[in-house]
């Protein structure tokens, strides 16, 4: 049955550039949903893949697997859709899959702490919904069509444009998540299976940040100009926050967690500079970071099945000795997070800490948006239908386009960025020593990687190093 | 001379006519007490059969008309008002089903024998199917009235413990809320001279200061009659009283069949309202706070102690009023496409809460009466009826609005719509909060039912042909309708 859906996962990574119309169902894929399509179809083969060799306890294979399907599939119709409804049906989709995953399959120690963090996830990630329907409902009102191409050619009122993007912001901020919102991502990692860990971090996340800049961002930019530097600065609270949190977290999978809520930091930051190289810098950081988590939740999650826990308080020997394959895919996961140069993650942290420096710099986020999205999906088949860029005009609110941020503020906000980058170091470094080079003395040496786990390491770090080297194959940006 | 249109009017007469079948063939063959059930079943399919007819015949399907210039139909079925009557008889041929089709289990859980509950089944569905299509006050009154008292009659009959108890309060609220309409009906009649619920004399009366608060009190004491019917907080306490006593075909009964007697009463007496609202005139303002304050007070409250319930079945109950109170958030609105919204939100309501009433009719087979049942009885189902899991996890799916039971998130979608749109943000911010709550609710129960049941061997559960049909027609009816909701959206509009 895992096999045939491998399988079945590998042909489709393929398919979602193909669009699909349906009778009020809009499908297409452009340049910035193709690459989370790719990445989503690759990671669910290696979960499925993994998946075969480490199947958690719980429940049957097919239930697993079951769930893996579904939540990839909710994943690649949110990142697929041209339509607002569509895209919320999509998004909670995965919720209720999700919800049994970690409920079923994850970490058999406490009982109740597993309902807590299932439910915890599900609630918490409702009320974003629920909230981002709210905002979703507001634009349906304004332009009367569910559909992203005629919302984004609606002016709204400068007001209520700032009201939507505000329920938007905060009902996607949930699912990113945002500084404030994140407390129910740590939990839910923690007790999660291993490919449920990794679903979570490199899809699920990556569905909030694309949403934000699918909707906020695209279609109530007005509103979304002036909520930007607030935006900024909460994702800079989390860089911080989070990086503080991994230096003295004890448990591996929560630091990893909490990592994420750093990363995602980076990518709202990014997005908060409004700017189109911004965009750029959200788009490649978060690529970046859900090939680089799913590294990290695999290798974690293989040493949480070898050692039973993943407590950094209990000495042990050094992975490196032990366990060579294992060492060195959770070295290459950790050179990864700390944004080291040519590896995946560098190149958006980076483009992020730029933007927001130069907040001036590129054109402002819509045109970045909608100039790619033109040109492939939604509106002709062929590059040469699309109508160019969206030039500012009598579609367009005026009053955003003269806006630029707050450039000291912005600048301020780049160099304590840049001190959470440091925190990354230091916590990805004290992660290395503790179980990399580790201190008890070395034991048996059988039980380095399986060959899933070989195969699923191989693809990630291979991915890390070309995203690293070629950064420009996720987005290349506009005018080129 | 009144014209006719007989088959404009079978959805409504085929039942009333089963009824007399009914007993008829309990009065010439006392013996013969198979025979009920599939008349029953029959009168009901002939009224779900004639509706298509009344759907293409015109819009809106009109009979008993007065001939002449100003000539007035005493029946008139817009598209909602058929959707309604669809829902009643859908519902009411389910919950036959359930009931059915052999006599044992009618036995074991009623008194007064077959015919008795089947024509009180029927005589309901018949008021319920003509609560919509009434257009004047007192044929209006009494379609209410029928629809409720042979409901009544079913829980006093229940052999469950306490079902007189049960029965008694509920006759009590009824007679209540009879009081409240008619004292409705009287001050409507007396403010706008006109004992039809119509646009030209609710303008009149409105435009007369006096008139108007005449007007005011009666639409008060009219949407306060039909909260006990709706079972909004806070006329809801009959609803887990009547629930927890009765048999769960006739708490399903009372949960749908006479739930969209009420929507559809307050649609017929709204509509004049709205009409009004849609041409600029105000003054329906403060009747939209009402209904959006009974609105929020049922999904909270509702929510809230659904939260607490270890009975399924008053699980069920707070979670009908809960459900009450999405049903009248868009019709707090005043527009008809919101009221087109309630009853599309009542179907997808309806369907899923019938859904989970006929599988806890077979989890509950083996059980009598509150205090034995327990949402515990649920740990394992997955397991050892992995169907039977399916379709609660569903229906449950669907009351709670989450995928994949698509149905129950476009049925969120649709009801938010309207209020969204006519931008009553305290409303809105009300509702996401209960989507929340809600959801904590019927995943609640879900746990249950995933959770690995342990050692013990989860048993197989036999169930009755006449619940299996039903369980199999609301399963794929559920999965039909998620891939396509927008099926439920066309019947409304």
């Amino acid at each position: 049955m895992a096999t045939i859906a491998a399988l079945a996962r590998g042909a489709r990574v393929d398919e979602p550039w193909l669009p699909d119309l349906g009778v009020s169902l809009t499908f297409g894929a452009d340049q910035i949903s193709g690459p989370l399509l790719i990445l989503t179809a690759a990671i669910s083969v290696l979960v499925v893949l993994h998946g075969q060799r480490h199947l958690p306890p719980g429940g049957p294979p097919a239930l697993y697997f079951g769930l893996l399907l579904i939540v990839e599939t909710g994943a690649l119709a949110t990142f697929w859709t041209g339509d607002l409804v569509v895209f919320f049906v999509a998004f909670e989709i995965v919720l209720v899959p999700m919800w049994v995953l970690i409920h079923r399959f994850g970490d058999n120690h406490d009982p109740a702490a597993r309902r807590e963090a299932a439910l915890r996830f599900v609630l918490f990630t409702a009320l974003g919904s629920s909230l981002m329907l709210a905002g979703i409902l507001g634009l349906l009102a304004q332009a009367g069509s569910s559909s992203m191409a005629t919302v984004a050619t609606v002016t709204i009122p400068s007001g209520t444009s700032l009201g939507l993007a505000l329920l938007l912001v905060i009902g996607l901020g949930v699912k990113v998540p945002l500084f404030p919102l994140h407390s129910w991502l740590p939990p839910a990692h923690t007790i999660a299976p291993t490919g449920g860990s990794v679903l979570l971090a490199a899809i699920l996340l990556k569905m909030g940040t694309y949403g934000l800049i699918r909707l906020p961002v695209a279609l109530t930019p007005a509103g979304f100009a002036r909520l930007a530097p607030v935006l900024a600065a909460f994702g800079v609270a989390g860089i911080v926050w989070g990086g503080l949190v991994c230096l003295i977290e004890r448990d591996l999978k929560r630091l990893i967690a909490y990592s994420s809520v750093a990363h995602m930091g980076f990518v709202a930051l990014a997005l908060g500079t409004n700017s189109a190289l911004g965009l750029q810098a959200a788009l490649l950081a978060n690529i970046a970071h859900g090939v680089i988590a799913a590294l990290l939740f695999f290798v974690v999650g293989g040493l949480k099945e070898r050692w039973g826990s993943v407590d950094l308080a209990v000495v042990r020997p050094a992975v490196r000795e032990t366990w060579p394959g294992l060492g060195f895919a959770l070295i290459t996961g950790l050179a990864g997070s700390l944004a080291l140069p040519g590896l995946a993650s560098f190149w958006g942290e980076f483009l992020a800490l730029t933007a927001a420096w130069n907040p001036a710099y590129g054109t402002a986020a819509p045109y970045a948006v909608w100039g790619p999205a033109e040109a492939v999906g939604w509106f002709g088949d062929s590059p040469e239908d699309a109508p160019g860029l969206v030039q500012p005009g009598s579609g367009w609110d005026a009053g955003w386009v003269a806006w630029v941020p707050p450039t000291g503020f912005l600048r301020t906000l780049t160099i304590v960025a840049a001190f959470g980058a440091v925190l990354a170091a230091a916590y990805s470094l004290r992660v290395a020593r503790l179980v990399w080079a580790g201190d008890a003395a070395p034991r048996d040496r059988a039980g380095d990687l399986t060959w899933a786990e070989w195969v699923v390491a191989t693809v990630l770090m291979l991915a890390i190093v070309t995203l690293g080297l070629v950064p420009y194959v996720v987005y290349p940006g506009v005018g080129s | 001379m009144v014209s006719l249109d007989w088959l404009v009017l079978a959805p409504v007469l085929a039942p009333a006519f089963g009824v007399l079948l009914v007993l008829l063939a309990d009065a010439l063959a006392p013996r013969a007490r198979g025979l009920h059930l599939p008349i029953a079943l029959v009168a009901v399919g002939a009224g779900l059969g004639a509706l298509p007819y009344a759907a293409t015949s015109a819009v809106p399907a009109r009979s008993l008309c007065r001939p002449g210039p100003e000539a007035r139909c005493f029946y008139e079925t817009a598209p909602r008002g058929l959707a309604l009557q669809f829902l009643v008889l859908a519902g009411a041929l389910l919950v036959l089903l359930m009931l059915g089709p052999g006599t044992t289990h009618l036995d074991r859980t009623q008194r007064g024998g077959p015919a008795v509950t089947v024509a009180l089944v029927l005589a309901a569905t018949t008021g319920a199917a003509m609560v919509p299509a009434t257009r004047d006050l007192p044929t209006w009154l009494i379609a209410i009235e029928l629809a409720t008292l042979p409901a009544i009659a079913l829980v006093a009959l229940s052999r469950g413990r306490g079902a007189e108890s049960g029965a008694l309060s509920l006759l009590m609220v009824s007679l209540f809320s009879f009081a409240l309409l008619a004292v409705g009906v009287g001050l409507w009649t007396l403010a706008t001279g006109d004992a039809t619920f119509g646009v030209d004399s609710l303008r009149v009366a409105f435009a007369d200061p006096d008139r108007h608060r005449v007007l005011l009190l009666a639409i008060l004491f009219l949407i306060a009659g039909l909260g006990f019917k709706l079972s909004a907080v806070p006329f809801h306490l009959w609803t887990p009283q009547a629930f927890v006593v009765a048999d769960e075909p006739i708490s399903a009964f009372l949960a749908t069949v006479s739930k969209a007697a009420a929507l559809g009463a307050a649609i017929v007496m709204l509509s004049p309202l709205a009409a009004l609202n849609a041409s600029g005139d105000s003054g329906a303002t403060s009747v939209r706070l009402v209904i959006g304050v009974l609105a929020i007070a049922s999904m909270t409250l509702g929510n809230l102690i659904a939260l607490r319930a270890q009975d399924p079945l008053r699980l069920l109950a707070w979670s009908t009023i809960a459900q009450a109170g999405w049903v009248l958030a868009p019709l707090a609105m005043l527009t008809p496409t919101a009221a087109s919204a309630s009853v599309a939100y009542l179907l997808a309501y309806a369907a899923g809460t019938l859904a989970v009433f006929a599988v806890a009719a077979a989890v509950h087979s083996g059980t009598e009466g509150y205090g034995e049942r327990s949402l515990t009885a649920y740990a394992g189902l997955g397991r050892g009826n992995p169907v039977l899991a399916a379709i609660l996890a569903l229906g449950l799916l669907t009351l709670g609005g989450l995928p994949p039971a698509v149905l129950g998130v476009v049925a969120k979608v649709v009801a938010l719509q309207p209020v969204v749109g006519a931008g009553q943000w305290w409303l809105v911010a009300a509702a996401i909060l209960n989507i929340v709550l809600g959801i904590a609710v019927y995943l609640r129960w879900l746990l249950i039912v995933v959770r690995p049941a342990g050692d013990a061997v989860p048993q197989r559960l036999r169930l009755d042909p006449g619940l299996a049909v039903a369980l199999a027609l609301l399963g794929a009816g559920l999965i039909v309708l998620s891939f396509a909701p927008g099926l439920v959206i066309g019947l409304t509009r």
